[in-house]
């Protein structure tokens, strides 16, 4: 059924008889209207450009550059828990800055940086991977971006509040002085409970709740990308590894979101309606939140982690000159893998007493997800054995991700076997297995990824030493501040814990583990000027600087504003590759666009309106747990925002203009 | 190229050298060196897990390196024809799954043993019922029972209490060696932890949950223990110990423990409370009796503390009664005995009024400083506080020898 009409797909609104249906033109024609008569917001100056684009390649860059920067903030916060713990006995940090510290890094980190980390790759490669000229529906995707963006403002802002208290400018109208989230990243229940916790809590609660709005907006729109927008030939056995777990990872976002987006709002409604979800005196059971917590928390470890793997099996081909050994069975090993993650929830509650049954039940299910697990590992050796092996940096990021990968794994089939886990349980053991999987595991990946792809956006090289110097530092870094954890673990520190008694002997190990956060980020540092240098001043990279194997390799870098000039034929898995080396019968065939050219939506304020409207809402509410007058009708406020975006954005038409990209402007080879 | 080199030689001897230099397996709180029996089959099923992961990841990883080091690219290859294209082999993947499943069958099979085994009141017990070995009375029908702890983990402390005798303490309780015990964990208020890493792994005190556990060690000897499940803003300071005591000995505990301290001045504590409210001239004028008229009077420290036998009867806050057994305070932050559980009594002195003084310092948060009618505003003088201390100390069994010491004058 795949045929070039892949381009009117863009066009999904009504048919609307607009001006910029004008006669083909090569740029946008004056001030497009929508079908509303307002005026788009397209060719205006670079500020407004950037807030409107509804184009994928901008809005992955927007998701990198917001992602890196709360990249940054986290790793602040853990530096300063690493320095907090460095001495046995210290007061750098009072005990509440450092649980707020360490409640911030978690959210931080997993919601704020790793997820839209991942967010920028799949905005960036997925349509141009399956020969797509933009994703689905291009201002749900800037809704995405930008709702995102209002969540982690929403959590952030909390420090601007505690500032403001500690300065005497703001106060609350009683109950807790905490304001910035201070209850672990997980939120355990009833420590959420007003009783128990300030607006920091309320801050939390609604930056999640509308961060889960940008992820299930996201993932909706990657499903329906993947599925329908694949290029002619582009089956779904042909679908680039990167792709499939893209697809795969979309998927478990909207079955793990809704679970806590119900827990969240239940928290809410304790704390703010006087409902008793989890309060034990109401008939509640604080043991809920944890069931539904987990069964979103444990999808959301593949949710981080699917990604990377994505891109290992992106770059390690490439860097062999093999193709991935394989590949139907890396492909349903994530998928099982996906499955499974939603079947092993309670192994974080191993401790709450579930009995014998479930207890063992959960054990075996955890134990069976390490076999998907290491049949990936096992198919990246195979993929390497018998190539051509080169060591550009996210080559040797990409080994180094397989290592630690598998480090963490191992620790975590030791938390699967559950009288064990007892022990292991809220230590730092756990913190040493969690932070393999993260840093060795996602961080890594998407290093790699960024050296890896930074040619193709930027149209530049990176180049010199300094990529491997910051590979040796990061890996030495991370190995010295994690890996000492196991053993704090074992000699029995528990996690989240401000200070520690001298005669615990726990010390040594500390200041270990401190000094390597810090070299780990200088490492980063060195990551960071070595991007922008190479943005500022790399060489040119050309199209194809690695031999690729995918169908981004095979257009122009930086990628042309409509992706590929003709609609690429695939004629098999790896499609460039095999163009390039393949039998004859492999050649990409290409679609010429027709008369009308390649039609470009115009850009559009609504995603951003609708997600301002959200910030509000959550702002306020936290705010009117605070005792501030009035905030609950600018929250009623800003949900009239959202409305009246998302009913105008409905409204006003994918507008448009076309392009006739001229020949051998890039596209698909032919 | 000298990034590899480092990689490769450097990091792993220094590595290896800091964690020869900074592990203590015994350190007090190492699960590393388990002396009760569940700690023992924890740390022996977690040694199976090691063993088999180590296995695989030598294996593993062994054959990841040997294969990035024998197909690298080597110089002067760049040009040439690229390597053969092998997609897969079903063989050598279908293998390596079954190979994978029957490694995790090693740990599975061990694990449920394990799981049932810590479940399980151990079926083999009449040792430990209280009939069979406790001389002394207990709460009606609980002969047939094994020694029942109830403790109940509170923001930011720990208590205990021995329904079948009658017993109550606070952050540091005993338990006889040999014995089986059944702990019944209680959340408070919020969800807390119960862990003592050498004799079990923990299980959590969830508020609305009737978990429960039992712990055995033959070991007597003094334990640490400390919340693992993060509970607000002093979870760091929230520990408690266990003293694993000889039968004898815990009898002998038991019995001091059902009668009331003796209070500093006076026959009994009714005495010194009548004394104190009427004729407060008669009363000697040492350290200890102001301090006990400030425990009970302008202190307000009975509004939330109990010492039983006395009008003390407060449950917001520790049991004191014998609090000067207890190696530590302030929730096991605070210590003033080494691992041998000996109190140090001028480090106790010291301990004792430096809380009081400045428990907000100490432990930012407590409930004893910081809640209407708490610490923050009772207007305690140092000497006060210097009296309190003194009182606290005498709270404590007959047997030793007195620390009524030359501290105070």
């Amino acid at each position: 059924m795949k045929s070039e009409t892949t381009f009117q797909s863009t066009t999904m609104a009504p048919p609307v008889e607009s001006p910029v249906h004008e006669p083909p033109v090569d740029r946008p024609a004056g001030r497009p209207r929508s079908n509303i008569g307002l005026v788009r917001p397209d060719g205006r100056g670079f500020l407004v450009d950037w807030l409107t684009t509804v184009d994928h390649k901008k809005i992955g860059i927007m998701y990198f550059v917001f992602a890196m920067g709360f990249f940054l903030v986290g790793g602040i916060e853990a530096l300063l828990i690493r320095a907090q713990l460095a001495v046995a006995e210290n007061n750098l940090v009072s005990p509440q800055t450092y649980n707020q510290l360490f409640t911030m890094h978690g959210t931080t980190m997993i919601f704020l940086a790793v997820m839209p980390l991942s967010s920028a790759f799949f905005n960036l490669l997925i349509p141009l991977q399956i020969g797509a000229r933009d994703v689905a529906f291009p201002r749900l995707n800037a809704f995405s971006l930008w709702t995102f963006v209002a969540g982690a403002v929403i959590i952030n802002l909390s420090w601007f509040f505690q500032a403001a208290e500690a300065l005497g400018w703001f106060g609350v109208a009683g109950g807790h002085t905490d304001m910035v989230p201070a209850v672990g990243w997980f939120g355990y229940a009833p420590l959420t409970m007003t009783e128990y916790s300030g607006i920091g809590t309320d801050f939390w609660i609604f930056g999640l709740q509308v961060l889960g709005i940008a992820s299930i907006a996201a993932a909706l729109n990657f499903i329906v990308t993947i599925i329908n927008f694949r290029a002619p030939g582009m089956k779904m056995m042909r679908l680039p590894v990167f792709t499939w777990m893209t697809l795969i990872t979309s998927l478990l976002i909207i079955f793990a979101f809704p679970p806590i987006t119900v827990a969240l709002g239940q928290v809410m409604f304790d704390r703010f309606f006087g409902t008793s979800f989890f309060n034990v005196e109401g008939g509640g059971q604080p043991i809920l939140w944890q069931h539904l917590f987990w069964i979103f928390g444990h999808p959301e470890v593949y949710i981080l982690i699917l990604p990377a793997m994505g891109i290992i099996s992106e770059i390690l081909p490439t860097f062999s000159r093999k193709p991935l050994f394989g590949y139907s069975l890396v492909v349903f090993s994530g998928a099982v893998i996906g499955f499974l993650g939603f079947a092993v929830w309670s192994h974080h509650m191993f401790t709450t007493g579930l009995g014998k049954v479930a207890t063992a039940a959960f054990s075996l299910l955890t134990m069976a997800i390490a076999v998907p697990t290491g049949v990936k590992i096992f198919n990246w050796i195979g993929t390497l054995w018998g190539g051509r092996i080169k060591f550009s940096v996210p080559m040797v990021l990409a080994l180094g991700f397989i290592f630690m990968f598998m480090m963490g794994g191992f620790s975590g089939i030791m938390h699967s076997s559950a009288p064990a886990d007892a022990q292991q349980q809220d230590s730092y053991f756990v913190v040493a297995h969690f932070h393999y999987v993260l840093i060795g595991g996602s961080i890594l990946a998407i290093l790699a990824g960024t050296y890896f792809w930074l040619p193709k956006f930027t149209g530049r090289m990176w180049y010199g030493s300094l990529g491997y110097w910051m590979s040796g530092l990061v890996l030495v870094g991370f190995n010295l501040t994690f890996f000492p954890m196991h053993f704090l673990g074992l000699i029995g520190m528990p996690r989240r814990t401000h200070s520690y008694l001298e005669g615990t002997g726990w010390q040594p190990l500390n200041i270990v583990c401190t000094i390597g956060a810090f070299l780990l980020a200088f490492g980063i540092l060195l990551f960071l000027i070595d991007l922008i240098r190479t943005v500022r001043k790399g060489p040119p990279a050309g199209n194809d600087p690695w031999d690729g194997r995918t169908l981004e390799w095979s257009i122009p870098s930086p990628p042309p504003v409509y992706n590929f000039a003709k609609t690429p034929v695939v004629k098999a898995r790896d499609a460039l590759w095999a163009d390039k080396h393949g039998s004859s019968r492999q050649k990409l065939g290409g679609v010429e666009s027709g008369s009308h050219g390649i039609h470009m939506p115009s850009n559009s304020w609504m995603p951003l309106v609708a997600s301002a409207g959200l910030l509000l809402v959550g702002v306020s509410m936290a705010l009117k747990q605070a005792g501030v007058p009035f905030c609950g009708y600018l929250a009623i406020g800003g949900l009239v925002i959202t409305t009246v975006g998302i009913y105008l954005w409905a409204l006003e038409g994918p507008g448009g203009y076309h392009l006739h990209p001229r020949p051998n402007e890039g596209g698909a080879r032919s | 190229m000298n990034v590899r080199s480092v990689v490769l030689r450097w990091i792993p001897s220094v590595l290896t050298l800091l964690l020869l230099a900074g592990c203590n397996f015994n350190a007090r709180q190492s699960y590393l060196d388990p002396k009760g029996i569940i700690a023992e089959r924890q740390f022996d099923l977690f040694m199976v897990t090691v063993w088999v992961t180590a296995g695989i990841f030598v294996a593993v990883g062994g054959a990841l390196a040997w294969t990035i080091w024998r197909y690298r690219e080597r110089r002067g290859q760049e040009g040439d024809a690229i390597p053969s294209q092998s997609h897969g082999n079903p063989v050598v993947e279908i293998g390596l799954i079954v190979v994978s499943v029957g490694l995790l069958v090693v740990i599975a099979v061990p694990t449920l043993r394990e799981i049932w085994f810590t479940h399980d009141m151990p079926k083999d017990d009449e040792v430990s019922v209280l009939a069979s070995w406790y001389e002394g009375e207990t709460a009606t029908g609980a002969e047939e029972e094994v020694l029942t702890i109830k403790a109940t983990g509170w923001q930011w402390w720990f208590a205990f209490e021995y329904p079948q005798l009658g017993i109550v303490t606070g952050n540091e309780f005993a338990i006889p060696a040999g014995k089986t015990v059944r702990v019944e964990l209680r959340g408070g208020d919020v969800i807390h932890s119960f862990w003592v890493p050498k004799i079990a792994g923990k299980v959590d005190m969830i508020p609305g949950r009737n978990n429960w556990m039992w712990i055995r060690t033959d070991e007597p000897g003094y334990y640490y223990g400390q919340c693992a499940e993060f509970c607000g803003e002093a979870h760091a300071y929230m520990q408690f110990r266990v003293q694993v005591l000889p039968e004898e000995e815990f009898e002998q505990w038991v019995a001091e423990r059902q009668r009331p301290p003796s209070p500093p001045a006076g026959e009994d504590w009714d005495e010194f409370i009548q004394l104190a409210l009427n004729e407060p001239q008669s009363l000697p004028d040492k350290p200890a009796v102001l301090g006990a008229k400030l425990f009970f009077g302008k202190g307000a420290c009975l509004q939330c503390h109990a010492i039983d036998g006395t009008i003390a009867q407060g449950l917001a806050g520790p049991n004191l009664t014998y609090v000067g057994d207890n190696g530590s305070i302030a929730a096991g932050w605070m210590e003033h005995a080494g691992m041998d559980g000996k109190i140090d009594p001028e480090q106790q002195y010291e301990n004792l009024y430096e809380w009081i003084r400045r428990s907000e310092e100490i432990k930012p948060g407590n409930k004893m400083y910081d809640v209407p009618g708490g610490l923050k505003d009772v207007d305690l003088t140092d000497e006060d506080v210097g009296h309190l201390a003194a009182f606290l100390m005498t709270l404590k069994s007959e047997d030793d020898e007195p620390r009524e010491l030359a501290l105070f004058r």
